[in-house]
This record gives C-alpha cells, structure tokens and sequence, in this order.
C-alpha cells in the first residue's frame, strides 16, 4: 500500500526532527540559567543546597545528564513539574490541560477556514470593488492588531456593553459557567479534570446528555476561538486571495471558459482546488502556531490551556515543563505537516504518493 | 465573398482595444473575416498581429483590459435535424446564451498542451463536464440501460425473470424517439462512455485507461490530442486552432495536422487554424487569411495565395520561407519591424515597412477589395498579377 509507506516513511523522518529539537531545547535549558536555582526560595538554608543538587543529578556531567533526560523520556517519563503547585509529573499535566488547548485551537481554526477560504475567493472574485477592499481592510487588522488589545475590545462590546444595553452577551472567560454545571450536573466541583470524561468540554457535556451545558460551552468558545483565531483567519483570507488571483490567470481557467462553463464552476470547480494547495500549506503551519500562541487569549479569557501553563513554566525556568511542552509543540508541528503533506497528495494528482 | 456563398461565421470591422496604462492597444482594427462551411481556413501573421485576439473575440473570451469595441461577429447556426439556419450575432448575446455557444457551436484548441489541461482533474472527466455540460444525453442514457439489460438477460437462466427484462428492454426501446430526462447517475457513466468515445476518435492509444489519467501522465502530443477531443465533444459548428500545433515538435505536429486533416471529414466543423507557420497553411488549409499589426491584409484560397500573392506584406512572407536547393548567407526577410499598436501608423499600418508605399498609404487606411475572383486584399498598390 503506498499510502500506509508514505505515512510510515514520514514517521521515521520525523524521529531525527523530534530527536533534535528536544537536543536543542534541553542544552538550551542549561545555557539560560541555573537550573538550582528553581529549588531554591528564600527560605533555603545555604547548607541544603547541595543536598539539592544531588538529589536532582545536577552533579552529574552534562552529557550523562542529557542520558539520563533521554532514558526517562524513553520510559514515558516527561519528567516532573515543580512550579504549578502539586509537584506534578510534567506528562499528566498535559493529558489535563491540552484537551482544553486542542479546543480552543480547533475553533480558532474553524474560524479561519471557514471564514476565511471564502472570504479570499470573494476578496479574489470582485478584485477591486467595495466587497475586496473591505475584506482587505478585515484582514489587514487581523495581522497588524495586537491580540490583547483585541480580545480586551471583544470583551468591552460583546460581554460588558451588551450586557449594559441589556441585549445577550457573550461570558466573559472560562471554559464553561461552572454553578451551571454544578447545578444541572447535581456535583460540587463543577468543571475540571475530575468531572470530565474527554477533557473536551463539547464533547463532555453531550456524553453527559446536556444540550443546554453545551450550549453554554459553545457560548464560552466564541470569544477566545475568534480572537485566537483572527490572525490566522486574515492569513487565510490574503493567502487564499493571491492564490486565487494567480490561478485565475493560468491557461486552465481559459479552457475552462471556452468549455461555455458558467463563472461559478469556472471559480469553484477549475479554480478552487488548484488555488486551495498554497492556502493549505499555511493553515497546517499555523495550527502548529494556534497551539502555542493561546498564551495571551488563555490568560486574558481565564482558559486552562497549555499556553498559560507553559508561560508560567518558562518564568519560573521549570527545565521539564519547558522541555515537556516544547517537545509536544514539536509533535503537534511533525503532525500537521504530515497532514497537510497528505491534503496535497487529494487536492493535486501531480504530487500523489509514489 | 458574396453573400450567397454557404457562411458559418462572418466576422465585420471588428474592433478589439486593450485599455492598458500605457495607453490603448489597438490590437485589432476593423478586421474582416469570412469562413465558408465545410472549409478549412487558416489565418496566418506574426507574433502579436492579433491571430489569437481574434479568436478570443468570437468566442468573447477577452478580458480586461481588453474590450471588443466595434464590429459584427455573425455566427450561422444550422439545426442539424430540420436543416434551417439561423443567423446570430455573437457581439449581441447575452452572457447567459454565449454560454450555449461556448464549447458547444464553437470550440476552441489552445496552443500549449502543458499549460491548458486542468492539472487536477482526470482527462475523462474534463471531456465529460462539457458532454454533460452542453448534451441532454437522454438517448446514450437509455442505450446504456439497455445494453445492461440485454447482458442480464444472458446471464439469467429463469425464464421468468428474462420475459420480464425483455419487456422492460421494449418499453425502453420505444421512448428512445423521445428520450425522458436522464437520471444523475447514468447521465455522469453516459458521459464518460462518450469522452472514451471522443478520445477514441482523436486516435488516443488505449482510451479507457487515458480517460482515467491526468494531464501530467500524458506526453504532449497526447494531451494536445484530449484537447482537440475535448474540443470536439459536443460537434461544434467552428473549431478554432488557435497555434494548436506550435507548442509540439515536429513529428508530433505532423501528427496532429494529419489527425485534423482525417477528421475533417467525420466531424463537418468549419475549422480556423490560426498559425504563423505557412507551412502547416499549405498541408491544412484552403482558405487562408493574412493577418498585419491587427488588420485584415490579404483573404484568398491557399492556391492562390501561394501562386499570386499580391500584397507587398504577403509576398514578403513568402519569399522569407528558405528553399531547400537555394544556398543562401542570409535569410529574405521584410524589412523594419512590427509595429506598436499603441500608436499604429497612420493609413494603411504596413506602410512604413512596404518597398512600394505611395503618399496615400500614410494618409488613407485601404479597404478590402476583389482584385481577382476570389482573391480580397487591402493595399493601394496591389503587387503581381492583378
């Protein structure tokens, strides 16, 4: 089977990318700072530090470290966590907090191809009318805004402008309003890794049979999925614009004319799929970017993903956080790439596997 | 060309102008055109002198910058079954009928095979959309069904059951006349049995599996062959060449020429083969036009053209094609070059580049004229035995 070789060849071209982001990250680690110094507050009598640093091999040499750092992850072992509280191993903190990540990155996603494939055909179809220069407008703030700023205007409008206009609003953070929970659900702990099946919050509160819980959920994810996903959404939207500007020159879409096709199959059937490998490139790459730049939308809408975990984690220089976190960023990128590798091989016969 | 000659396209003082910002390309001016059914007629001229502009204009294919100003572009539109014609002009559709036009009465070769296939769609399905696309199919359909009720009756050993599919098949045999509409389904299988057909036609090697390929698995020769086969799906009234052979090597083109000559005869299009090779004019062609800077300089049979070229820029042409026994340092060539249409010469637009220009031809823009019978050209100083 070809298909199953070319996926099989890629994971093992994806072993030597992995293998060397982690060799990097972890030197890397050392370089910046002291890694003691973590262990250390201001309560630490001088006499227990080495002590310390015997306990977590730092007198050891560095490449029997680096060893040893191999070994445990080869083991399922990413190491543990000291500075979010509990001592927790690196690994179960990212089973918790990436399900709520995942999420948020899914909807940002689902704003910008959704919004923004046919925002770009439309930019690309009435180039240079109103509808084009408003689209470009749309999608020059969506690179040039900052995202903070943005998800603090959403929030002035859609949660406490609404709210005093007395029309419907948007909640203001949290995944999902936690004494609804607690109430429709009869629990005391409302909505947290204990309660939940999946970690998806959506996908939890249909298990449970709660239309109305999923609702409030849905409800939850528009403002941080639109803030989050804008940047993206406007790239989307001028990729998909120029694509299609370029493919509507080529020779097949004169053909296709000739055919006596009318313009909406010339631009949806000819001109489409061609246009679509370019923007495809760029929305693999950035969901590898969405996964990671939930930093300011997670702290701003309170959501307990990755990115809030991993920023604390680098203030605070916890080495197997950081390293845990960079090491799934780089499995989450390899991944994207192999499936946009994939969607090439359905949008164009030319590069199929073989 | 009088008007009682059997005309399938006459094109009059056709005006085509590209609005670009370096100012207005007057790409075509006033071109006269008249392709007889039945004929083979070539337009030939160099680079940029508007071949392929003129194509485009009959198939209103141009686009912005570009606007067809001027002129009269009238299609002759014969019902094949009742035999009557029906004079169109093409200029004065709406969008919406020159898409029944399109593909349909007038299809169109492109020059580059590499380029014009669309490069994710299977050659079956590109010929298919325009069958389906143009072709009501009602009567393939039933054909279909019937063939497979025919094998199902060979297959089936009770004779019950064949009594019935016999029945089925009569019930299906009688609508044939009058085909109902087809369903989806069949309509798409009828489609592609009949891009297998046309593939076959334009002598494709092992058609199925070509219908079934994609334009990059094809050489170029072949995917030139899908296009004309696409071209000719829908049994045009006009095929317009436009350099279908100039992308190709050598054998290949002749190859192709010859398949054009060959299916001339099945086919009954008027064929319009645009080149700037006179050569492929002399194998194919017995009308031919020639095309200078955007106007109509020269319309005669292919003979006559090669025996008694009469305009100074046609003589040219032809005393530039080298000659096997000739031993020559340099080439013949015409003198100057083609001019910018953007600001044209004044009168008569081959002038500044013409050994016999008089004052006239700066001043005054000649008409085409019946200098021999048969033989239309426009030049105030008509060269040769007129």
């Amino acid at each position: 089977m070809k298909l199953r070789d070319f996926i099989l060849r890629r994971i093992i071209l994806a072993v030597p990318v992995v293998f060397g982001v982690l060799t990097i990250t972890w030197f890397l680690s050392y370089v910046v700072g002291n890694p003691v110094a973590m262990f250390i507050t201001e309560r630490t009598s001088p006499a227990a530090i080495p002590g310390i640093i015997r306990e977590h091999g730092f007198d050891q040499p560095l490449v029997i470290q680096y060893f040893l750092y191999l070994r445990s992850l080869l083991i399922g072992d990413w190491g543990t966590s000291y500075s979010t509280g509990g001592d927790r191993p690196v690994l179960e903190i990212i089973a918790r907090k990436f399900p709520a990540t995942i999420e948020l990155a899914i909807v940002a996603m689902i704003f910008a191809v959704v919004l923004g494939i046919p925002l770009g055909i439309l930019s690309a179809t009435r180039k240079d009318k109103p509808a084009d220069h408003v689209t470009r407008v749309f999608s020059l703030a969506g690179v040039s805004m900052p995202i903070f700023w943005f998800a603090l205007m959403l929030k002035y409008v859609f949660f406490y402008q609404f709210s005093v206009w007395g029309l419907p609003y948007l909640p203001n953070g949290d995944r999902i309003d936690n004494e609804l929970w607690k109430a429709v659900l009869n629990n005391g702990v409302g909505y947290d890794y204990t309660t939940s099946i999946t970690g998806f919050v959506l996908v939890d509160s249909l298990l449970y049979g709660q239309p109305f819980l999923f609702w409030n959920a849905v409800l939850h994810l528009i403002m941080p999925g639109f803030c989050l996903g804008y940047l993206t959404l406007a790239i989307v939207t001028r990729m998909m614009r120029s694509s299609m500007l370029e493919v509507m020159k080529e020779d097949y879409i004169t053909l296709a004319r000739s055919k006596g096709l009318t313009e909406r199959i010339v631009v949806y059937r000819h001109a489409l799929r061609n246009a679509l490998i370019p923007t495809v490139t760029v929305i693999g790459l950035a969901f590898g970017g969405l996964m990671t730049g939930a930093v300011l939308t997670e702290t701003i809408f309170n959501w307990p993903g990755l990115g809030r975990w991993a920023t604390g984690a680098i203030l605070a220089s916890d080495m197997a956080a950081i390293n845990g976190f960079v090491l799934l960023v780089a499995l989450v990128f390899v991944s994207a790439n192999l499936i946009v590798d994939l969607a090439y091989g359905t949008l164009d016969p030319r590069i199929r596997f073989g | 060309m009088s008007s009682s000659e059997d005309l399938v396209l006459s094109v009059k003082g056709l005006t085509t102008n590209f609005y670009t910002y370096e100012g207005i390309v007057k790409a075509l001016d006033s071109v006269e055109l008249s392709l007889r059914r039945g004929d083979t007629m070539g337009i030939v001229g160099e680079t940029g002198c508007g071949k392929s502009v003129t194509a485009k204009c009959i198939l209103r294919l141009i686009e912005p910058p570009g606007r067809i100003d001027g002129g009269q572009i009238l299609f002759s539109d014969r019902d094949p079954k009742t035999g009557e014609t029906n004079e169109i002009d093409i200029l004065q559709l709406a969008p919406e009928e020159m898409l029944t036009i399109r593909g349909n009465k007038i299809a169109i070769v492109f020059q580059d095979p590499a380029t014009y296939p669309n490069p994710v769609f299977r050659i079956g399905a590109q010929i298919a959309e325009v069958v389906s696309l143009h072709q009501d199919l009602g009567r393939e359909v039933l054909e279909i069904r019937i063939r497979e009720l025919e094998d199902s009756v060979k297959n089936s050993s009770s004779a019950e059951h064949q009594a019935k599919v016999r029945e089925q098949i009569e019930h299906y045999v009688s609508m044939l006349e009058n085909p109902p509409k087809p369903d989806k389904k069949y309509a798409r299988k009828a489609a592609w049995a009949k891009a297998v057909d046309m593939l076959r036609l334009v002598r494709m090697p092992s058609p199925e599996q070509v219908a079934n390929q994609y334009p990059h698995e094809l050489s170029g020769g072949m995917r030139q062959r899908a296009l004309i086969a696409m071209a000719l799906a829908c049994n045009p009234s006009i095929l317009i060449c436009d350099e279908a052979t100039t992308a190709l090597d050598v054998t290949v083109q002749a190859q192709v020429l010859n398949l054009l000559n060959e299916l001339k005869k099945d086919i009954g299009a008027s064929i319009m083969i645009i080149t700037h090779d006179l050569g492929v004019v002399a194998e194919t062609c017995n009308w031919v036009m020639v095309m200078y800077a955007g106007t109509t300089v020269e319309s005669t049979s292919t003979k006559e053209l090669f025996e008694h070229p009469v305009h100074p820029y046609t003589i040219g042409l032809i005393t530039a094609i080298p000659k096997l026994h000739e031993n020559k340092e340099r080439l013949d060539q015409i003198q100057g070059t083609v001019p910018n249409l953007i600001n044209p010469p004044t009168g008569c637009r081959f002038h500044p580049r013409c050994a016999f220009a008089t004052e006239i031809c700066s001043r005054e823009r000649p008409s085409l004229e019946e200098v021999r019978p048969g033989h239309y050209v426009a030049c105030h100083n008509p060269q040769g035995n007129v």
